[in-house]
């Protein structure tokens, strides 16, 4: 019988706050010069005391109800101990025995299966400052001393802590993923691995034949989606061999090298550490009294899953394509936008999948910063519904709106596309003069020599390009076909 | 004019009035201690500059026809654990030693924003752990009264400095009695209010649960005056309550004690006790009755038998998280190492003086595991029903009687030859700070040995208005203490 493979992770999130979660430092630490977003409280000058910033509480509960968890009001901070230069009070403050919220779940699709992760819970806590180890030739080791920053001192974040229920690399990372995408609709955090907002920690173990637990191990260092499924891929092979050749686990720490694509042994259990956890008396308890969490609740928008389910019911969208438009909740909105407008749903849906995702992608930018409003982009699926436009013309005035930052009539002036498709006599005037140009052609053509219709088609290219797209297929085909007699 | 004898109301009153100028003050009392510390050794920083400037601003103040507050030109001086901006604040530490805050403390600030002007900064037992001012990195206090004999601690060097005759208000931080004993045997009136009455913002923590800030006086008229300046709602520390305090002048204006139920402890060990002292409790009690008060003895059997062992359960184990952060990186003594470990074991031993490391040493202790649930855990249950206790005593009466210190002024050096004893002395003066009660050492007269003698009132949670005004009619009857009787240096 196989190994199950049990996956425990601990989601810390830095919370969307301007001021840092004890003081009124701000927030804004990505880039800016080392040690300037401090002050004395958070960094732990003498007599200084902690002041909680309620804003960080009530993202905290917004995340926390989104994940259906129970939140406990009259709830305390804890201090744990360690020494190290990256904690100016020696001391972390953090929730222990009584955090923010329990219980909760999460449901996730992984590998087209719905799945239900539960949540042990989920409480507040502050950033530790961060160490730079230079060394003179630039490597990542050998540093004759190190520098600590402590702009990120302070910051809010808070700890999601799920129960072992994760079966796979897959659902980790579904998990992750589906709890960034909670996080941002929310607007509680940007989410980014890459910045460091969204972190990490990941227990892994093999439960034995009989069912029973195996020996867990803790992986740290995974700093991106990727490093998270490689590292665990790693670790289930490594911990699989181990017990294969008869050999034995032990409980430890260990850090994910991302360049040598390993996990190494950082502690065992044997050097963990005793934080001392204490109460921080210098904090009065957190109140977070029903009628408050009921307020913030009601504050609460449409959760994505529920989104992507009313999608597929409200406008007959497939499930691939809800999935893709409720990823992000700005995109969910253009589309909702863009489909009152008038246009058909599912037309909307398959221009902001094909041609504005193209676009984006092209420049390389986010929904957000579309130049062109949803209403346009509605107006202009209308248009090509009443066929006043060809679909190529629509292409080429949607990425001249979005390219020059113009409105759709200017954009139709400037793709020449006002009047509309040409047809009927203006448009035989064009195959009559692409006839003329392409004498050779049109020859080869009546003597029957172009049996794969080539040429048909190279000359319905032509009549194409001097239409600039807008004229009907099947009546230029139509039209050619009677010229051709 | 003898300005050293004047309280802090008449200083006041006289700047506002012109009568004399807050400058004229300073120097006259600037000069008092320069006379007299080179012997008490009370003042470890003087700010003679600073003081200066502000009690001119005080007196352009008061001649641009301006009310400079209710302190008007009241010279003070603070505790060295007191954040004072520019000012160097040594906790009578190594550690500490060349460390210049850049923020005054709360209380400091509410002080200076009254018209107080700071003097500078007074003696200490170590990061306010001990009972004698005899740990400070400075060297020892002596008791003004007696100077064979220690101030008490850890606010030793503020109770001499009042007794002294150097001010008329100084502030001190009690966690355990550090301003009420002290208070007692320098013979000056101590308070230590409910905790959450006066804000500790700035105060360099010994216990977080049971730091707060007190005034030290020569009369409870002043004591009442300095609680208004001082017991003020603070954004900067949570746990400051924020109501609105009434005034404590009005409170201390009270004529007599009629309808007023006042508990005397009894069921200690009074044999253990110095006899002046059971005696004061006694003479207190006959003024109560004589004011009009109902008395009936009480006793605290909980309270009396487990307080000391879980005042240093709870106060060690905090002492030795929030002294956590002197690891000689940011601030304070840097020692070298060859890696972080090591630096910082060199910092923190050269720092820290021996009374210091062994309390972070059992704090750090009795939070470890296995030790955490044994001796902290059943402690601060303790703790609570301790404070029980007290709700129940004070659901039957209005204020407490009892011992300060089972002991008068101790001779030097005795910390050192019995430490345990010392550790004892806290057995009276820590069950406020575990309850978090109002708490106020009034002096009731000296012995034969002109040795200060005591009482300690204890009132419920934020009953400090009452309490004051039972302080105040006491005074009436036991007399406010004069200054201690200086000789200066090499005359005596």
């Amino acid at each position: 019988m196989e190994r199950q493979v049990v996956i425990g992770l601990e989601i810390h999130l830095q919370l969307k706050t301007k001021s840092k979660l004890f003081c009124g430092c701000s927030t804004d630490y990505i880039g800016a010069v080392p040690n300037t977003n401090v002050c004395p409280v958070c960094l732990a000058v003498p007599g200084t005391l902690p002041i909680l910033n309620d804003k960080a509480v009530e993202l905290a509960i917004k995340i926390a109800l989104g994940l259906h968890c129970d939140i406990h009001d009259n709830t305390r901070f804890h201090r744990k101990h360690y020494f190290y230069a990256d904690l100016p009070k020696a001391y972390q403050i953090t929730q222990y025995e009584h955090p923010i919220a329990v219980g909760g779940y999460l449901d996730i699709i992984a590998d087209g299966r719905p799945k239900r992760v539960r949540l042990h819970h989920l409480h507040l806590e502050e950033d530790a400052g961060k160490l730079v180890h230079p060394t003179s030739d630039g490597r990542m080791t050998g540093a004759a001393y190190s520098l600590v920053d402590y702009n990120r001192g302070g910051m809010p974040l808070s700890e999601i802590v799920s129960e072992p229920d994760i079966n796979s690399a897959a659902e980790a990372i579904a998990y992750i993923t589906q709890i960034r995408q909670l996080a941002r609709y929310l607007d509680v955090s940007d989410g980014e691995m890459e910045s460091g907002s969204l972190r990490a920690d990941v227990n892994v173990s093999l439960s034995n034949p009989d069912g029973s637990l195996g020996t867990r191990v803790e992986i740290k260092n995974v700093n991106s989606l990727k490093a998270i499924e490689n590292a665990l891929k790693y670790e289930i092979a490594r911990q699989n061999r181990v017990l294969d050749e008869g050999g034995r686990l032990v409980q430890e720490t260990r850090l994910w090298d991302d360049m040598a694509g390993v996990t190494r042994s950082m502690r065992s259990k044997e050097g963990v550490r005793d934080y001392r956890y204490y109460l921080e008396m210098d904090l009065a308890p957190i109140s977070a009294k029903p009628d408050y969490v009921e307020k913030i609740r009601a504050s609460l928008p449409e959760m994505p899953w529920n989104r992507r389910d009313r999608f597929i019911q409200q406008y007959g969208l497939s499930i691939e394509d809800s999935v893709q438009l409720t990823e992000q909740r700005e995109t969910a909105d253009y589309f909702e936008k863009c489909a009152a407008h008038g246009a058909p749903a599912l037309k909307c849906a398959n221009w902001m999948r094909m041609e504005v995702q193209r676009i984006l992608h092209e420049n390389g930018i986010d929904i957000k910063d579309f130049n062109v409003s949803a209403e346009q982009l509605g107006s202009l699926i209308t248009k090509v519904e009443k066929k006043e436009l060809s679909n190529t013309q629509a292409k080429d005035v949607l990425a001249a709106m979005n390219a020059e930052n113009i409105s759709l009539d200017e954009a139709l002036k400037k793709c020449g596309a006002c009047g509309g498709p040409v047809s009927g006599h203006a448009l035989e005037e064009i195959v009559r003069k692409v006839f003329a140009d392409e004498a050779e052609a049109v020859e080869t053509i009546r003597s029957g020599k172009d049996k794969k219709g080539a040429k048909v088609k190279f000359l319905q290219g032509l009549v194409m390009k001097e239409t600039r797209g807008s004229a009907d297929a099947s009546e230029t085909a139509s039209i050619i076909q009677s010229l051709l007699k | 004019m003898d300005f050293h004898k004047l309280s802090a109301k008449e200083i006041a009153d006289g700047v506002i009035s012109r009568k004399w100028s807050a400058a004229e003050v300073l120097t006259a009392l600037l000069g008092r201690i320069k006379k007299y510390d080179g012997k008490i050794k009370a003042i470890v920083t003087l700010c003679e500059e600073k003081a200066y400037c502000d009690a001119r601003k005080i007196d352009e103040m008061v001649s641009n026809g301006l009310d400079p507050g209710p302190l008007a030109g009241v010279p003070f001086l603070v505790k060295d654990n007191f954040c004072t901006d520019g000012i160097r604040t040594t906790c009578g530490s190594r550690m500490l030693y060349d460390w210049i805050p850049c923020y005054d403390a709360t209380a400091v600030k509410n002080m200076k924003n009254a018209g107080a002007v700071l003097m500078g900064k007074t003696n200490m037992d170590e990061f306010a752990m001990g009972s004698t001012t005899e740990s400070s990195v400075f060297g020892p206090t002596l008791n003004p009264r007696d100077i064979t004999r220690v101030p008490g601690g850890s606010s030793g060097g503020s109770a001499a400095a009042v007794a002294a005759g150097y001010c008329p208000i100084a502030l001190g931080s009690d966690t355990g009695g550090s301003v009420r004993q002290p208070s007692a045997f320098c013979g000056v009136q101590g308070m230590k209010p409910s905790y959450g009455q006066i804000s500790r913002y700035g105060i360099v923590a010994y216990a977080s649960s049971l730091d707060q800030v007190g005034a030290i006086t020569r009369n409870i008229g002043d004591m009442a005056l300095a609680m208004d300046v001082l017991a003020k709602p603070d954004e900067n520390d949570t746990t400051c309550d924020a109501y609105e305090r009434p005034s404590f002048s009005s409170a201390s204006a009270a004529e007599n004690l009629r309808g007023c139920r006042v508990g005397i402890l009894s069921g200690f060990d009074k044999d253990s006790m110095d006899k002046p002292l059971i005696e004061a409790i006694d003479r207190a009690a006959d003024f109560c009755r004589s004011a009009g008060a109902e008395v009936m003895e009480v006793e605290l059997p909980v309270t009396m038998k487990y307080a000391v062992a879980c005042y240093y359960m709870v106060a060690l184990g905090d002492a030795s998280s929030k002294l956590a952060c002197y690891d000689g990186m940011r601030y304070g003594l840097h020692a070298d190492g060859k890696n972080l470990a090591e630096m910082y074991k060199r910092s923190r031993n050269q720092g820290f003086g021996k009374e210091v490391r062994r309390r972070i040493l059992v704090g750090t202790c009795v939070l470890t595991r296995g030790y955490y649930e044994n001796y902290y855990v059943p402690a601060t249950k303790v703790r609570q029903m301790i404070a029980d206790e007290y709700a129940e005593l004070f659901s039957r009466a209005d204020a407490l009687i009892c011992p300060i210190s089972p002991a008068l002024p101790y001779k030097k050096g005795l910390v050192e030859e019995d430490p345990v004893r010392i550790y004892l002395g806290d057995a009276f003066s820590s069950t406020a700070n575990l309850a978090g009660l109002p708490s106020i050492s009034l002096n009731v007269g000296f012995t034969e040995e002109k040795l200060p003698t005591n009482v300690q009132l204890i009132g419920p949670r934020f009953g400090d208005h009452g309490l004051i005004a039972l302080a105040s009619v006491l005074e009436k009857y036991a007399g406010s203490p004069d200054i201690a009787e200086l000789c200066c240096e090499g005359s005596c």
